[in-house]
Parts: C-alpha cells; structure tokens; sequence
C-alpha cells in the first residue's frame, strides 16, 4: 500500500516536473516573453515600401521597444501597406508629427519601426495615425546610390537617348553618370568610334522625367575630382526647344588629357613647344588611371 | 504470435512486423478503455518509465546543450554573429534535438525495460496465466505501458530542453563571455511558442512516444518466450525505435514547418 502511495506521489511530482518545465520553456524563452501585453494602444501608420518588416517587430523610440507591429495590410488597389502598430499606454505622449521608419537592427538583423518625435503639441491617441512615414531602402538603391551610376535613371523604359559626338572621350565609360548642375540625370548607355567622321558617338540614357533640356545645351567629359572618373556634363543652353528622342546635341567638348595639359603648361612656359594640344592623341592613360 | 520465418525474405519480415504492429496499436487502443480500471498500474508504469528515466534525460540535456552552446560560438564566431548563440541554440533543442536526443535516450532507458520486462512475463508464461483467468493481457500490461510511454515522453522532452538552454547559457555566458541580456533577449525574439515550442517540442515528442511505446511494448509481447528471444527483442526494440523515430522526425520536420 504506502509502495502504491509513493509511485503515485512520486508521479505526480514528475508530471508537475514537466509542465514546469514547459511553462519555463514557454515563457522565458521565447517571443512571448518580450510581449508583455499590459495594456496598449494602436496607431496606424502608411508605408510606400515595408521591406522585411514582420509582424511583432519591435516599434522603438530612442532605440528602446515601446511596442509592436500589430499587423500589416495592403488594401487591393492601394500601393501602400497599412501598418498597425501597437504601443505600451504607459508611452502616450507621442507627438502627432512624429515621423515612423522603417530600420534594420544591424547589417542582416530583423527590421524594425523606429519614432522620431515632432514637435507638435497634440498627441496620438488610440486609433490615431502617423502621417509622416519613410519607408526602408531597398538594397538595390543604397548601392545604386554608392556607385554613383545614375542613381535616379536605371528604371528600364525610362530613359530617352541623345546623342553626342567626341573627338576625344578620354577615359569615359560605358555606365558612366550624366550629370546636370552636379546631379546625375542619366548615365552614357554606348560609346562607339565613328569609321566615317573618325571620332566618338557616345550615346546618353536620360531620364525621362527630364525632358526639358535645351536642345542647343552643350554638353563636356568632366572629371569628378583631381584623379577620379570621368562623366558626362550638361550645360544647358537657351533654346525654347527641348531634346527629344534621338536628338544629336551638337555643342561638344571632349576630355581634357594630361598630355594636353602639361602640353599647354609648356607651351605658354617656354617656346619650346613640345607636342601641344588637341585632342586627337588616342585616349591612353591619363593621370586617373593607375 | 511469433514473427520468425527464416525462409521468408528480409523484406517481407519486415513488412509483416509492421503491419503485425499496426495491428497490435488498435488492439491497444481498443483495450484502452478497459485500461483505464486499472489506473494506479498506469501510474506505476508512469512512474518507472518517466521518473526513472529523469536522471539519464536531464544529464544529456545538459551536456547536449553545453556541447551545442560551444559548437555554434565557434561557427557563429566567424561571422561575427556570436551575440546569436543563445537564439540558434534554443531553436536547434526545440525544433530538433529536443524531441529526437530525448526520444532515442528514451528507447535506449524505458523502451528496452518495457520489452525486457513483457518478454519476462510471457517467457514465465505470466501472459498465459492471465489469459486463463479471463484478465485481458493487453489491458493490464500492454496499455498502461503505451498511454505511460505516451504521457511521460512530452513531459521528459520538456526537462530535457529546460536542461538544454541551461546548459547552453553555462557555456555561452558564464564560460564563453556572451553578454547575458543578448543572449536571453536575441533568443526571445527569434523563439516562437507556437511554431517552436508547441508544434516542434509538443507534438514530435507525442509522436516519438506514441511510436517507441508501441514498438516496445509490441516486441516485448510476441517475442518468443526464451531467454534468447527476450535479449533479441530488446535489441530490435533499440534499432527499430531509433529508425522510425529519425524517419519519423523528418516526415513531422516536412509537415509542421
């Protein structure tokens, strides 16, 4: 009998072992312990582009979680997902202009909804909404935007061509940007020797949102600094015409070459002129390249 | 009930013990009910089948997550990523070696003593004692021992992972250096209770019960009854548990996720 007692006790005290356990499991360590769901409010926000943003991302301020994404929805026919999100009543005080992002903790961590406070004096109350939002950076642009090749003008179709004829193209290459007032608004698509007139066709992609270009603007080989790569210059002209299309811009100035300019240095230093300018030398290596 | 047909081809024996299993898990679970008179024979099969086996279970899950904790700080070093120790040793114990480690140490302890002891009893003709007092062999020894497999394997699936993370933050933190806060806040964040815990803990290890319980306790009642046939019993309980448990954890793996 007390045997039959201690194997039932003792039994007991196992199974209460394993839900302990699993509670402990449960509990410490996984996600539902970040969520400790007091009581909270919702807000909802808009963004043009959620990247990876998952439901139950932590929403921070300052960089310390205040709340979570509660879910995200797109609406059939609307081009931009609506972002619940749900913050600890105990943070209140958010200012209505407050502007959402969307951040990523690290180099390949989650990503999460950071608030930067406004400077309004209302606060979002339950059910409110944030109208100001930025939404993540795609890979793909943050690198555009690095390698510099026209950041703005890669989108397939939206680009017109324009054509321009060098005698002398330096260093440019294919990719290379077009640029107007330092911007760049397109990047050279082609760059061909003409066996006819024996120069350079180089051929421009532009954006077409750009499409009010004079079409006598004059357009040079610069080069981004002392030693760096050579792009495609646009200066606009005053023709009440724009470029189009295939136009041909005529006004042209090809690179300048580092014999060109010692040459020219030498020639106004001293008599002795050595082989001075012009630029029909074939483009080998000036200074830019090592 | 003896399966042994020397003439008959591996393949077909094969095939006959399990559908001979399967067909012994229904005369089980229909004797289920009948089972459930015998109550404190329950709980004393719970007791030496899942208390008993605490100890084994609770010093491999220690050492299973100590050894994965080093392991992955190691791995994870050379990307940099060590502060991820704590998430990817709780998600590698809780979707896997939880209920598999758990399950194998399992057939090894409580499987081969299931078998070993019904062997016993019919090789000592106990079974056909019972049948000749019209007391169902099944419901008396065969179900309490499957339903005490059944309940014990989640419950020890959990203290072995409970052991596990203890283990793996006794290296990562107290031996390796991983701060304490990363570690615990990192695994929560990437630990999910109902994809994780609920479906990779809970439900394998019922499965992984279900079918070393059966297999145990199906080779310990038609082995044949001599001293050499219980040994050989017991030894196929060991490897036929431990394959269909690994072919069963992939075909779940497969399923829940």
């Amino acid at each position: 009998m007390s045997q039959r007692k201690s194997y039932a006790v003792g039994t007991g005290l196992f199974i209460v072992l394993g839900f302990a356990a699993l509670a402990y499991l449960a509990t410490q360590t996984s996600s539902v312990a970040n969520s400790h769901q007091g009581s909270s409010y919702t807000i909802d926000a808009q963004f043009a582009n959620i990247g990876a943003l998952k439901e139950r991302a932590p929403v921070k301020v300052a960089g310390v979680r205040v709340g979570q994404v509660q879910s995200i929805t797109l609406e059939p026919g609307k081009d931009v997902a609506d972002v619940t999100l749900s913050i600890d009543k105990k943070y209140n005080e958010i200012p209505t202009d407050s502007v959402a992002t969307i951040y990523t903790s690290g180099l390949l961590g989650d990503q999460y909804v950071g608030l930067q406070f406004g400077g309004a004096k209302t606060y979002v109350a339950d059910g409110g909404h944030i109208g100001l939002t930025k939404s993540s950076a795609p890979l793909e642009e943050m690198l555009g935007k690095f390698l510099g090749s026209g950041g703005a003008a890669d989108a397939i179709g939206g680009t017109y061509s324009v054509r321009a004829d060098f005698t002398n193209v330096g260093t440019l290459s294919v990719g290379a940007p077009v640029k107007m007032a330092g911007v760049a608004i397109g990047s050279v698509a082609s760059i061909k020797a003409d066996p006819v007139k024996l120069d350079a066709t180089v051929t421009l992609a532009i954006d077409k949102k750009y499409n009010q270009i004079p079409d006598d603007s004059s357009v040079s080989i610069f080069t981004s600094g002392l030693i760096g790569s050579q792009y495609v210059a646009i200066q606009p002209g005053g023709s009440p015409n724009s470029l189009k299309d295939g136009d041909q811009l005529v006004l042209t100035q090809s690179a300048m070459q580092l014999e060109d300019l010692i040459g020219k240095f030498l020639v106004n230093g001293s008599p002795s002129g050595s082989n001075s300018a012009g630029g029909n030398s074939s483009p080998n290596t000036p200074a830019g390249k090592h | 009930m003896s399966a042994q047909m020397p003439h008959k081809s591996i393949v077909l024996q094969s095939l006959a013990q399990i559908g001979n299993c399967g067909l012994f898990l229904l005369r089980i679970l229909a004797a289920v009910p009948s089972s459930l008179r015998h109550v404190r024979e329950t709980v004393r099969q719970l007791w030496f089948v899942g208390a008993m086996s605490l100890t084994i279970i609770m010093t491999c899950g220690l050492f299973v997550g100590m050894v994965l904790g080093l392991q992955l700080y190691h791995v994870l070093a050379i990307f940099g990523g060590t502060s991820a120790t704590g998430s990817v040793v709780a998600l590698a114990i809780y979707r896997e070696l939880g209920p598999v480690v758990t399950a194998l140490l399992f057939a090894g302890r409580a499987g081969t003593s299931i078998t070993a002891e019904i062997g016993l009893m019919r090789a000592t003709d106990q079974i056909a004692a019972m049948e000749m007092m019209a007391v169902d062999p099944i419901a008396y020894v065969a179900a309490p021992r499957f339903l005490a497999g059944l309940i014990a394997m989640p419950l020890l699936c959990c203290v072995f992972c409970a052991m596990g993370i203890f283990g793996g933050h006794l290296v990562g933190v107290s031996w390796l250096g991983i701060d304490n806060g990363t570690f615990w806040s990192n695994m929560t964040s990437n630990v999910d209770v109902w994809d994780d815990i609920i479906n990779g803990v809970m439900w394998k290890s019922v499965a992984f019960g279900a079918v070393v319980s059966l297999i145990a306790v199906f080779q310990g009642y038609t082995t044949p009854p001599t001293s050499e046939g219980v040994a050989y019993a017991t030894t196929r309980t060991v490897v036929s548990s431990s394959i269909a448990i690994l072919a069963l954890d992939f075909v779940l793996t497969a399923f829940l996720m």
